[in-house]
C-alpha cells in the first residue's frame, strides 16, 4: 500500500458507497488506476457487501408475508379484546397509592367492620325470623302442657305489681 | 413523508388495522432485511417482523412526525432485533444449510472450492457482525444491506453523518481484520 494509500482510504469508502462528490471520485479514480492494493480494498468491500446482501435478498424471495400479516392481525385483535384487563392492570400500577400499598391496613379494617356488620345483621334477622317465639296477652293464666315443657321456656312480663302470679 | 403516507399513519394511530396492512405492505421487505441482518435466520426474521409490526401498531401514537416515519420503523426495527439476538440461545451455524439456504447467485457459476470459500466467507462474515458493538453492526446493515445513505443512517441512528462514516469505517475495518484470511484467498485466486 502506497503512502497516498491511507489519505485515499476514507475517501475510497465514499467512493463505494457513492457518497463522494465529482470532485473526489476524480481523486478516488486516479489513485486507483496505479494502485492494486486499494483495488483489493474496493473489492473486498464489494465481497463482503454481497456476503451481507445476497443471502438476505435469497431468503426475502422465499417468504410468506401476507401468513405473516395474518398472524399480526390475529395477536392484535387478541390483544384488543384483552385491553380492557391490562387497562386495569396498568391503571393499577401506574397509581402511586397501589404501588405504596398503603391501602392494605384501610382494607383491612373495612373487611373486618364489613364480616362484623354482617353477623350482626344475620343475628337480629335470625331472632326476628324464630318462628316459635310467640308473645300471649292474658290477663290470667297461661296453661303450658306438660308434653312441651322440655322444649318451651316461658317469659312472664308483668305490667304491676298486682298483677304479678302468684308462686305456685 | 409524503401526504399519502401522513393519511396512513394518522388512520393507524385511530386503530385503523387496514392502514397498519398497507404500511406493513411497504415495509416489511425492509424490516425483514434488517431482521435477518442482525439474526441471519429466517424464522427468526419472520418473528421479529411480526413483533415489530405488532409493536408499531400499539405506539404509533408516540409518532409526532418529526423525524421521517421510515427512519422511526428502522429504528425500531433494529432495536427489536439486537434484543431479539441477545435473547437468542441457539447459535445458527448451520443457518447457510438449513432450508431456504442462502444461495448467492454468481455461486452457482462457480466450482465446488469455490462455493466453500463462499460459505465460509459468509459465515465469517457472519461471526464477524456479531463480534462488532451494536453501533458499528447497525451502520453496516443500514449501509450494505438497506442501502441507505449517509444522511438517511445518521437521522435513523441519530447522529451526524461524521459519526455515520466512522462507525462504518471502523464496522468495516473490523470485518476485514477478521476476515484477513479469506480475503488473501480471495485476492490469491
Amino acid at each position: 500500500m502506497k503512502d497516498s494509500c491511507s489519505s485515499v482510504s476514507r475517501l475510497l469508502e465514499k467512493y463505494f458507497d457513492q457518497e463522494a462528490t465529482s470532485k473526489e471520485r476524480a481523486l478516488v479514480e486516479a489513485h486507483l488506476a496505479g494502485c492494486p492494493a486499494c483495488q483489493d480494498a474496493l473489492k473486498w468491500m464489494g465481497h463482503c457487501r454481497d456476503s451481507l446482501k445476497v443471502p438476505i435478498e435469497t431468503a426475502l424471495q422465499k417468504e410468506d408475508f401476507e401468513r405473516s400479516w395474518q398472524n399480526i392481525r390475529r395477536e392484535i385483535q387478541i390483544r384488543e379484546k384483552s385491553s380492557w384487563r391490562e387497562s386495569i392492570q396498568s391503571w393499577l400500577e401506574l397509581s402511586g397509592l397501589f404501588r405504596k400499598k398503603v391501602w392494605v391496613p384501610a382494607v383491612a379494617v373495612a373487611a373486618i367492620l364489613v364480616l362484623l356488620t354482617t353477623q350482626v345483621f344475620f343475628e337480629e334477622a335470625s331472632f326476628v325470623a324464630l318462628p316459635d317465639v310467640e308473645y300471649v296477652d292474658s290477663s290470667y293464666n297461661v296453661m303450658v302442657y306438660p308434653i312441651e315443657r322440655g322444649k318451651i321456656t316461658v317469659i312472664w312480663l308483668f305490667e304491676g305489681q298486682e298483677m304479678e302470679a302468684p308462686p305456685s | 413523508m409524503n401526504q399519502d403516507e401522513n393519511e396512513l399513519i394518522f388512520r393507524c394511530q385511530k386503530g385503523d388495522q387496514d392502514a397498519l396492512k398497507e404500511i406493513y405492505d411497504r415495509y416489511h421487505d425492509k424490516v425483514y432485511r434488517i431482521a435477518y441482518g442482525v439474526v441471519r435466520h429466517r424464522e427468526e426474521s419472520l418473528d421479529i417482523v411480526q413483533e415489530v409490526f405488532i409493536k408499531l401498531f400499539r405506539s404509533i401514537g408516540n409518532f409526532k412526525g418529526k423525524s421521517k416515519f421510515y427512519t422511526y420503523l428502522y429504528r425500531m426495527a433494529m432495536n427489536t432485533a439486537i434484543d431479539h439476538s441477545r435473547k437468542m440461545y441457539r447459535v445458527f451455524s448451520s443457518s447457510l444449510d438449513e432450508e431456504g439456504a442462502p444461495q448467492p447467485s454468481e455461486m452457482a457459476e462457480k466450482g465446488p472450492d469455490r462455493i466453500l470459500l463462499h460459505k465460509e466467507l459468509e459465515e465469517k462474515v457472519k461471526a464477524a457482525l456479531d463480534e462488532l458493538p451494536p453501533d458499528q453492526k447497525m451502520a453496516i446493515l443500514f449501509r450494505e444491506v438497506e442501502g441507505l445513505s449517509y444522511r438517511e443512517m445518521a437521522e435513523s441512528m441519530g447522529c451526524s453523518i461524521g459519526t455515520v462514516m466512522s462507525r462504518l469505517h471502523y464496522g468495516r475495518k473490523k470485518i476485514q481484520e477478521l476476515l484477513r484470511k479469506y480475503v488473501k484467498e480471495e485476492g490469491r485466486e
